[in-house]
């Protein structure tokens, strides 16, 4: 073989190459999104990628990580820079600390679709400097004080709009003999964050403190007010006689028999948790104001939300932004939503199934809801240990002070065991 | 009978108290009902008063607010757009209401041009001037004062109203009253019961009081409806209900615009805070008076039932006192316990006294007296008291130590079950039993000793009968052998020999038995008088000497410290002692041994008394462990092939136990069978005073040398010569004692006399004598002291220079009399009784007294034999008459014997000492007689004899005391 064959030869061979390499980024190109198994196990998840392949005749590399194992193997490939996927799946929760989120995640502001959000999904994916981290794709409630109106419009009954109403509103229950507020006393984890939210969401000073290890629960007041107001709820028998052995399933019949009069939920949980066939069902119940002492016009909390991040250094970074905006198309989302319980995160968002009592509160909403700060943003934040705490409490092991000492006490002890990381 | 009537009191006392107390709060109730009412009432006319005057100011103000409105209408017509805002711009900082509006037909306008929509009830219309509640979209209640105007317009927008709005929190708060404590609510109400303002904060949840009233409190259906019924008509009203939890008061008035009432809600305790005031000042008074009155009953009672009690008590106490001193008194501990808890309830204080365990004590713990228990059981077993039927008793003898004393008594629990006033108790009375006790022990310890004594003496008569038969046998024998071969006078002098052994013998046998009968019986008694124990020593000495000799032993006599030669005693009995214990060494320690008998004194320094120890030891036989137990009882003799041939009654080591008893001291043995055996004899006597010291005084002896290679006895020489005032010097070897002697008589400070140690190493006593003599001549005396017999060295000790020999130990009284002869001095001692002139009766003339004509016949043929003479009388009475007939000097002297009929010897020597014969106090009378015992002698000499010969005749011994008598009285 002579000389000028060799170079001819090799000038094909790389020509050939290059064309290949063209034709993988235009159209068969692969993309990769990284997420938990379970996350990208939903049918809107599977819909979405499935539309995308189909319509852009790409292929999408899905990267499901076994959940126990996601947060580390994500944050190691990030950190390692080898294999980082295109997209990755994470909420907007402390877990992000593991990753440098300006460095390996790309803001998503400029991007056209932005004004498809609604203002509670974006600001959920906004971050404390503005960017928008990701583009929220995920089923969403809404979570606040459900109340049964039936049984109030017939006592000549409102809804509060203050925490003074409301302290009315539980005394004038407990006066006509029902249980004002059911509360599962060993089992209320989530109903403590929601009152912690309006503290921390409101004031992200606050927030910024108590990761910082410069403040601690028993530095702001509104959580003391807090404990003494469950406290106090507790004694007057707002919570009923028997709250500390109500637990998480014991909410469906005390709510549906109108043994119990309020909860603090969220509106899924009619869909998949209340029972149905009870006294009352789910047209029974309107939503107001999560009421705990810490603000007083109340709060709502917005439902965590999955985001799609794109990561600057994926090796499709251009394909993974054209994913994105392809899931927030109003055609392409109605689809994967179709049928699906949720609070809208798209302004066009038709064909999911959104709860009356939210539609009907959107005012309210639209004035009182807070992004869920305080159990997705502390670091060691526990429900379970803020319930173990009002529990020793309740039994009368402690006071308020102590109980908020010892909620401080445990969240050190979980961030000491390397929980919070 | 009395019984029944203080039941029949207590009980109507009781129903009395209970009536007392039901009138009083019948009385109470009816009172309290009363005031509560009577206080109730006044509060509703005060409540109705008080909002009354709120009705009236609301009233007032919603005249005012609807009368502002009349007004600017009537301004509007004539004002413009920009009057129309400054105008009202002013209207609004003056009077503080939030927000004016134009109303059309559902549609509202506000000066700045917002719309929106007004929902007025159906039921109302705004041909009139209306109030009514107003809910803004951001939740706000508002109050809103609206009436008709125009039709006019205003910027475009055509109005038939116009209204303006305060906030319904600002409106609630003009409704607010102080009274009631600020815990009176007030609303305004539509008559229906829809709420248009509420004082409470939070209130505004209350969309239908009426509604929530119906579910919320206790008012009946018709209660209910009655409260419609006067809201819908207009009417006033008050229901007094419960509210939730809360009793309260419900007042309700018409406002008089539209169908508005004022409501006000006010717990029943704020209203009667003055009731309750009252009530409970009254309740605290009538509880004082109560209280005072129970006070003062309850001190009296307890006064009563103190002095009741006193007085019980003070009985009890007596009782018990008098109970305790009773029980002090006697030697019987009472314990009362309780049946059912066995717990204690009374112990007599004599337990300290009786057992040393305080009564507090036995109080509190029955069981300190298991401590006092000798064998530490359980002294009262609580089964065992279970087990004795009531009314019934039970008894235990047990065995407790005085825990003080120690001292330990027995006595009989008795234990008797018994029912006092319906409660069981055990009542147990521990008697003293000592004396029963000791009484039976002693009885049994009695009742054994008389089968021992019985069971000795029958050996003893056993073995007397085997100990007397032996010899008996043998002089029966022999004499009738003697008198068979008469002829024979070889024969003769055998059988005579032995009968004369198998005699002495016999009378050693019937001399200790007479000893033993006589301890026994407790009639021994001791002659105490000065003897020498030098003396004592020497005549052991010349006694036991021959005795070791014949079998080969070697007997020392020893010394120990200084013990001093002359003490106050029984010398017959201290011989006797020793002669038993040396007789015995010598009897059962085989040919060859060796037998040591020291003499120690352990005496106290400076005591008036010298304590000594006889000590004898031998390398015999030796005795068992078991014979040791039994030594010093009579008839007791080890039984083995070495006793077997030694004769013995068996008495003499209980003889000398007794003996040693008598004189106060100790005796013990230490033996083990064929390594010999020591005996151990300590004895205190009084000290004699010393004579000998004015002998050395004389001068012959004023320095001496001593040489023995036992240093000891050396320094003890020394000693006891210098306290008598004798230089002494010494040395432990022949040589030196050679160099001393020569040294000292060459300066011409020779020694008086030198003492030599026979047995010495290097050069022995005679060697070192016969230095000395060869090298300063034959001037100054020697003497050689030794333990050893020195008859077979005496010539060629003399012929070396020897002047003397002296037996060990060293004795100044000895020595002194050592010295004696060698300084030409007759010798005293016992020797020249010893060696009385076997001729020395020969001549001499006797009276004898003898009732025995067998003993007179052997005493005349046998003083015949010495060359007397002798006259014979059958009793004392004839030798009496003999004697006082006889010419002075014819009778030499007389031999009495003791037992006679008519007169004895006692009574027939008084007679003749008596008799006023020449010689009657000079004459020589010796008892001779078979009472041989030492009180027999002292009886002798106190009745006026001047010796005793004891029977059977020892011609020796009646030699020597013929001879001390004879030559005493010359």
């Amino acid at each position: 073989m002579t000389v000028k064959f060799k170079s001819i030869f090799l000038a094909a061979i790389l020509l050939i190459s290059a064309f290949a390499a063209a034709a993988c980024a235009k159209g068969g190109e692969t993309l990769s999104i990284m997420g938990k198994k379970s996350d990208l196990d939903k049918s809107y998840m599977r819909s979405i990628i499935e539309q995308y392949e189909s319509s852009k005749n790409v292929k999408i590399k899905v990267i499901a990580v076994e959940d126990s194992e996601f947060e580390t193997e994500a944050a190691k490939r990030y950190e390692e820079g080898k294999d980082i996927p295109d997209i990755l799946m994470h909420f907007h929760n402390s877990d992000l600390g593991r990753f440098d989120v300006e460095k390996d995640f790309y803001s998503l502001n400029g991007e056209a679709w932005t004004d498809e959000l609604t203002d509670s999904a974006t600001s959920y994916c906004t971050d404390e400097n503005g960017n928008l981290l990701g583009l929220p794709f995920w089923e969403s409630s809404v979570s606040g004080c459900y109340y049964n109106k039936t049984i109030l419009d017939g006592l000549g009954l409102k809804p509060a709009a203050n925490q003074a109403e409301f302290d009315v509103l539980c005394q004038a229950l407990k006066d006509v003999g029902c249980t004002p507020i059911c509360w599962p006393g060993d089992n209320c984890a989530w109903m403590v964050q929601f009152g912690l939210d309006p503290i921390f969401a409101d004031h992200p000073e606050n927030l910024e403190k108590i990761n910082s290890g410069e403040a601690s629960y028993s530095d702001f007041p509104e959580i003391k007010n807090m404990v003494e107001w469950i406290k106090s709820a507790a004694e007057k028998g707002w919570f009923g006689e028997d709250y500390l052995s109500c637990g998480w399933d014991e909410i469906s019949d005390d709510m549906g028999s109108g043994d119990a009069v309020m909860t603090f939920i969220w509106d899924t949980w009619f869909y998949t948790d209340f029972k149905p066939g009870q006294k009352y069902t789910v047209d029974d119940f309107a939503l107001m104001p999560v009421f705990l002492n810490t603000v007083d016009g109340g709060t709502y909390e917005g439902g965590n939300l999955n985001m799609m991040m794109v990561s600057r250094d994926g090796k499709n970074f251009e394909g993974a932004l054209d994913f994105l905006s392809f899931c927030a198309d109003p055609e392409n989302y109605n689809v994967a939503f179709d049928g699906i319980s949720t609070v809208s995160c798209f302004k066009n968002q038709t064909t999911n199934i959104q709860s009356k009592m939210v539609t009907e509160a959107a005012d309210s909403l639209a004035e009182k809801e807070r992004v869920s700060t305080a159990a997705s943003r502390i670091i060691g934040y526990s429900g379970d240990d803020m319930v173990s705490a009002l529990g020793e409490m309740f039994r009368g092991k402690t006071d308020v002070d102590g109980c908020v000492r010892m909620m401080d006490e445990m969240r050190e002890k979980e961030i000491a065991a390397g929980y919070a990381e | 009978m009395g019984k029944r009537k203080r039941s029949i009191a207590g009980v109507f006392t009781v129903i009395l108290a209970c009536a007392v107390i039901i009138s009083a709060g019948i009385i109470g109730a009816v009172y309290f009902r009363y005031i509560s009412k009577s206080i109730y009432e006044d509060s509703t006319v005060q409540l109705g008063e008080v909002y009354g005057q709120v009705n009236r100011a609301f009233g007032t103000f919603v005249e005012r607010n609807w009368g502002l409105l009349e007004s600017w209408n009537e301004y509007f017509e004539i004002a413009n757009k920009e009057k129309t805002e400054k105008f009202l711009s002013d209207e609004k900082a003056y009077w503080g209401y939030s927000q004016f509006y134009f109303i059309n037909a559902g549609t509202c306008r506000t000066l700045d041009g917002s719309e929106f929509s007004f929902d007025i009830a159906s039921d109302w219309s705004l041909d009139k001037p209306v109030l009514y509640g107003l809910s803004l979209s951001d939740g706000t209640e508002m109050t809103c004062f609206a009436s008709p105007a125009g039709p006019r317009e205003y910027d475009g927008f055509e109005y038939n109203a116009i209204a303006i709005t305060y906030s319904s929190d600002d409106m609630a708060n003009s409704l607010n009253v102080d009274a009631f404590s600020g815990k009176a609510k007030c609303f305004i109400i539509r008559n229906d019961g829809r709420v248009l303002l509420s004082t409470q904060s939070g209130g505004s949840v209350f969309g239908n009081y009426l509604t929530y009233l119906t579910a919320a409190s206790d008012l009946t259906e018709e209660e209910t409806a009655a409260i419609r019924a006067d809201w819908e008509n207009g009417r006033s009203g008050v229901m007094r209900c419960r509210v939730g939890d809360e009793k309260s008061c419900i007042l309700y008035q018409p406002v008089g615009y539209q169908d508005y009432l004022l409501l006000s809600v006010v717990p029943e305790n704020v209203m009667s805070a003055g009731f309750v005031s009252v009530q409970k000042t009254t309740t605290n008074v009538l509880i004082l008076i109560f209280v005072l009155i129970s006070a003062t009953v309850l001190a009296l009672t307890v006064l009563r039932y103190r002095k009741q009690s006193k007085k019980t008590r003070t009985e009890l106490m007596y009782r018990e006192r008098m109970f305790d001193v009773l029980s002090n008194s006697v030697d019987d501990i009472f314990i009362m316990l309780d049946a059912d808890k066995f717990s204690v309830e009374y112990v007599s204080p004599n337990i300290k006294r009786l057992l040393g365990i305080p009564a507090s004590e036995a109080r509190k713990n029955i069981r300190t007296l298991e401590k006092c228990a000798v064998d530490g059981d359980i002294t009262i077993p609580r089964e065992e008291l279970l087990s004795i039927p009531l009314n019934e008793n039970r008894y235990w003898e047990r065995e407790y130590m005085h825990q003080s004393t120690g001292e330990r008594r027995w006595y009989r629990m008795t234990v008797y079950h018994l029912s006092l006033q319906g409660t069981e108790k055990y009542i147990s009375v521990m008697s003293d039993r000592t004396l029963e006790q000791q009484m039976n022990q002693k009885l049994t310890e009695a009742l054994n000793a008389a089968r021992s004594a019985n069971e000795a003496k029958s050996n003893f008569l056993s073995n007397m009968s085997h100990d007397i038969r032996t010899p008996m046998n043998a002089i029966v024998g022999f004499s009738v052998l003697l008198e068979k071969d008469a002829d024979k006078p070889e024969k003769v002098r055998e059988y005579t020999r032995k009968i004369s052994a198998s005699s002495h013998h016999l009378l050693s046998l019937i001399n200790d038995v007479l000893d033993m009968s006589k301890i026994e019986s407790g009639k021994t008694s001791l002659s105490v008088d000065v003897f020498s124990l030098p003396q004592v020593l020497e005549e052991l000495k010349i006694i036991m000497n021959p005795q070791a000799k014949a079998k080969s032993q070697e007997f020392r006599t020893l010394v120990q410290g200084n013990p001093p030669e002359n003490l106050l005693g029984d010398r017959l009995r201290l011989n006797q002692i020793l002669l038993n214990l040396l007789s015995n060494a010598v009897k059962y320690t085989p040919e060859g041994g060796k037998i040591d008998f020291t003499v120690s004194d352990i005496s106290d320094n400076g005591a008036q008394y010298a304590k000594l120890r006889f000590t004898v030891k031998d390398n015999g036989i030796g005795m068992s462990p078991e014979y040791l137990k039994t030594i010093f009882l009579p008839f007791s003799r080890e039984i083995n092939s070495v006793t077997n041939k030694v004769q013995g009654t068996g008495l003499g080591m209980a003889i000398t136990k007794n003996l040693v008893d008598l004189m106060g001291g100790i005796i013990n043995v230490e033996s083990e069978p064929g390594k010999g055996s020591v005996f151990t004899v300590e004895l205190t006597f009084a000290r004699a005073e010393k004579t000998e010291e004015t002998h050395w005084a004389d001068g012959k002896i004023t320095k001496m040398l001593v040489a023995d290679d036992e240093e000891d006895i050396c320094i003890s020489v020394k000693e006891l010569m210098e306290e008598a005032g004798v230089k002494a010097d010494y040395s432990t070897d022949g040589e030196t004692a050679v160099k001393m002697a020569v040294s000292a008589h060459d300066k011409g400070e020779g020694y008086s006399v030198i003492l030599l140690d026979w047995k010495m190493p290097g050069l022995n006593g005679v060697e070192t004598a016969k230095q000395i003599r060869q090298k300063i001549g034959d001037d100054v005396p020697i003497l050689v002291l030794t333990s050893y017999d020195w008859s077979d060295i005496e010539d060629e000790a003399r012929s070396a220079g020897i002047n003397a020999f002296m037996p060990k130990p060293f004795f100044t009284s000895t020595f002194f009399s050592t010295l004696k002869p060698l300084y030409g001095e007759k010798p005293e001692g016992p020797e020249d009784e010893k060696s009385a002139d076997p001729g020395v009766m020969s001549g001499l003339r006797f009276l004898v007294a003898e009732d025995n004509d067998l003993n007179a016949e052997i005493l005349t043929e046998m003083l015949k034999l010495e060359g007397a003479e002798c006259d014979l009388a059958v009793n004392g009475k004839e030798a009496v008459k003999m004697f006082t007939n006889s010419k002075p000097g014819y009778y030499d002297m007389i031999l009495m014997d003791v037992q006679m009929p008519v007169m004895n010897g006692y009574e027939a020597t008084k007679a003749i000492r008596d008799s006023g014969h020449p010689l009657a106090l000079k004459v020589p009378i010796a008892a001779m007689t078979a009472n041989t015992f030492a009180e027999d002698v002292q009886n002798a000499l106190e009745s006026g004899m001047d010796g005793h010969i004891a029977k059977p005749i020892d011609m020796n011994a009646v030699r020597e005391t013929v001879a001390r008598l004879i030559n005493k009285k010359r």
